[in-house]
């Protein structure tokens, strides 16, 4: 099959994976050399979907032993197969990078044959890129699961990030929809990278020069609305792993219903609304000192789609209010709705300088229509109604739905199948 | 505030960015309290009022050197304004520098005031676009092997943008080239080069090329999920003035 076809079906059948970042490292080849990787990392598009391409995201292979229910190449899915060679693969990342068409390589692929047949290949493709090609630009491998720790500590010696994907939020969830994979496949692999990553960065504290370990750390990715647990538990399995698993991300994938299996819910569109919330309270549990019983509880387990995950917090916690900005601390600024990271560092700052007021405050870039509810400059309320929790919710619907309800509506006319 | 109290705190330049620098350089060293001093492009008529501050290279580069040495971060925040080329912005940017030097590299924090506030936000549109232009820059390969890149960026921001790809493709030669401003600027795999084009042809590409775009527009078809078409989200991350020179959008 020519590389053309063979991109087709490849790139094709990789798009479910949603991690696209090429972040959280820097790498650099020398003098005139080939690559580098960027702290912030880098977008080169953006794809039909809106979604960013950063890297170039293909499986190795698509000819799959395994038959995961929710999966596009399980093998009952009568669909074309075929596999990169290692070379075609690896003169095919050189030429889009010296094009800058992309930040890096995504690898991932299907079980072919076996876990240790696969990832060798995988890793094959990743030693040659390094060694041969000298290529620093950015890498992000999957391990697959069943594979053996040797070669998943090699590819973390290549590799700017290795991610085991834990695929659903539960192990009885697993049990049904991926019969052939087992939690503890997934979690050792992750725990194996989770403490070798740790001991590289003492490592290197130590010894500049001692060799990275999948520098810009690990990810994983779990799909949303396909088995039936809650938002309280699948934050709750992300907190953990954040706690202990020396986690960078957990990624979200809304449910794309590509096949009908009576395992499997129906579902007219994918979840979208609950992935994009379930990000953001992904966010309050790493960037903004939340943890997941705060967000939801057994009563509520399930996110809030009209409003976001702080908002509501915020609506159930009167007592915390109104916050002035004036003297309240980082911590207790990063709890206002319609403040974030940037915009509290920011108010901390400026206010050394001058008293803020209204209009400074929309300088500095606080989202005043979601903000003005909940706060206070110099002892005075902006609004006064914290009292009225249900009439700040009210407002804070009328001031966010105009534009999204314009979304909603632009999503429920693309139905699968009408296109 | 009648006219003479106004001309006596207005100061010209001719327009270059030397210009500009001395006469910042100037004012700071002659005037009590910059802070109420205003700084314009000299007009085209011969008589216009304010004081013309002749160009100082001298000046220029001790100013700019001595602000890049002690205070980096402010430093990159004139730059890029001045990469910006926007008029009116001179004012602001003389406050900004008097700031800093009073009052140190602290003085990026307080965005409430409204000359830092112009400064930074400005700055800011500048760094976007130099990100953006990180990853949208695409480069094609020519028939001698060497590489073209062509771009029509808002700001003029071919420095930044060079020297960044000349830490990433650093062992091939390559060409960029600002269409809407002629300039252009040269990287042999050791030294980086600046200039302006007279006249330009596009020159032939090299067969490869046209194969590995094939590949490339196949890739963007297929990595896109059809579930989950949203244009507006596309268009909103990727403004369509970028399309014209990606070959995934042409």
């Amino acid at each position: 099959m020519e590389t053309l076809e063979k991109l087709q079906v490849l790139a094709g059948s990789a798009r479910y994976d949603a991690s696209c970042a090429s972040s959280g490292s820097t790498r650099s080849g020398g003098k005139a050399s080939l690559g580098h990787a960027s702290q912030g990392g880098i977008c080169h598009s953006w794809s039909d979907d809106g979604r960013c391409i950063s890297l170039l995201k293909v499986l190795l292979s698509n000819d799959c032993s395994y038959d995961c229910a929710y999966c596009v190449n399980r093998r009952s899915n009568p669909v074309q197969r075929t596999s990169f060679e290692v070379q075609e693969l690896v003169d095919l990342t050189i030429s889009f990078y010296r094009r800058n068409y992309i930040e890096g390589l995504f690898l991932s692929s299907a079980v072919l044959k076996n876990p240790d047949h696969t990832m060798e290949r995988m890793v094959g493709v990743v030693r040659k890129l390094r060694q041969e090609e000298r290529f620093a630009g950015y890498i992000h491998m999957k391990v697959i699961p069943g594979s053996s720790q040797e070669l998943v500590g090699e590819a973390g010696l290549f590799a700017d990030r290795v991610s085991v994907n834990i695929e659903l939020p539960s192990g009885s969830s697993l049990n049904l929809l991926a019969p052939q994979k087992d939690k503890q496949s997934i979690l050792t692999p992750m725990a194996f990278l989770g403490e070798t990553i740790g001991n590289s960065l003492m490592e290197r504290r130590k010894n500049p020069k001692a060799p990275r370990f999948s520098p810009a750390g690990q990810s994983t990715q779990m799909i949303i609305g396909a088995s039936p647990e809650s938002d309280l538990q699948i934050l709750r399995l992300s907190q953990g792993l954040y706690r202990t698993m020396n986690l960078k991300r957990v990624y979200y994938s809304a449910f794309v219903p590509l096949t009908s299996d009576n395992r499997l819910p129906v579902l007219v569109t994918p979840p979208l609304q609950r992935e994009h919330r379930l990000y953001q309270a992904d966010w309050l549990l790493r960037n903004y000192g939340f943890n997941a019983e705060e967000i939801l509880s057994d009563d509520y387990p399930f996110l809030e789609e009209r409003i976001d995950p702080k908002a509501a917090w915020a609506l159930r916690h009167p007592e915390f209010f109104p916050v002035d900005l004036n003297r309240a601390e980082y911590a207790m600024l990063l709890r206002v709705p319609g403040i974030g990271v940037t915009s509290a560092r920011r108010i901390v700052s400026a206010r050394r300088f001058a008293v803020l007021t209204p209009e400074g405050l929309k300088k500095i870039g606080v989202v005043m229509k979601r903000a003005r509810f909940f706060i206070a400059l110099s002892g005075r309320s902006v609004e006064k109604l914290h009292d009225r929790p249900s009439l700040i919710f009210r407002k804070l619907l009328a001031a966010e739905n105009q534009p999204q309800k314009t979304t909603i509506k632009q999503r429920q006319l693309t139905l699968p199948g009408l296109e | 505030m009648n006219d003479a109290a106004l001309f006596k705190n207005l100061y010209r330049y001719d327009g270059s960015t030397e210009g500009l620098l001395s006469a910042v350089s100037h004012i700071l060293r002659h005037e009590e309290d910059p802070e109420s001093i205003e700084l314009r492009q000299q007009e085209g008529t011969l008589f216009s009022e304010g004081v013309f501050i002749a160009t100082d290279p001298v000046r220029a580069d001790e100013l700019i050197e001595r602000f890049s040495k002690r205070f980096p971060h402010n430093a990159r925040d004139l730059l890029y304004c001045i990469y910006a080329e926007r008029e009116g912005m001179e004012t602001p940017l003389l406050h900004y520098i008097h700031l800093v030097a009073r009052h140190g590299a602290g003085v990026r924090a307080y965005l409430t005031h409204p000359d830092v506030h112009a400064v930074q936000s400005l700055a800011k549109k500048v760094g976007r676009e130099v990100h953006r232009f990180k990853g949208l820059l695409r480069f094609s390969m020519l028939e001698d092997g060497s590489y073209l890149a062509q771009m029509e960026p808002d700001f003029n921001i071919i420095q930044p943008v060079s020297r960044f790809f000349t830490r990433r493709l650093g062992d091939q030669n390559w060409f960029i080239y600002d269409v809407k401003r002629s300039l252009v600027s040269r990287w042999d795999r050791s030294a980086l080069e600046f200039g302006t084009l007279e006249s330009f042809h596009t020159p032939e590409f090299s067969a490869e090329e046209h194969e590995v775009r094939a590949l490339w527009k196949t890739f963007f078809r297929h990595v896109s999920i059809p579930d989950r078409k949203n244009e507006r989200l596309q268009k909103s991350n990727m403004p369509m003035k970028y399309w014209k020179y990606l070959i995934e959008k042409s």
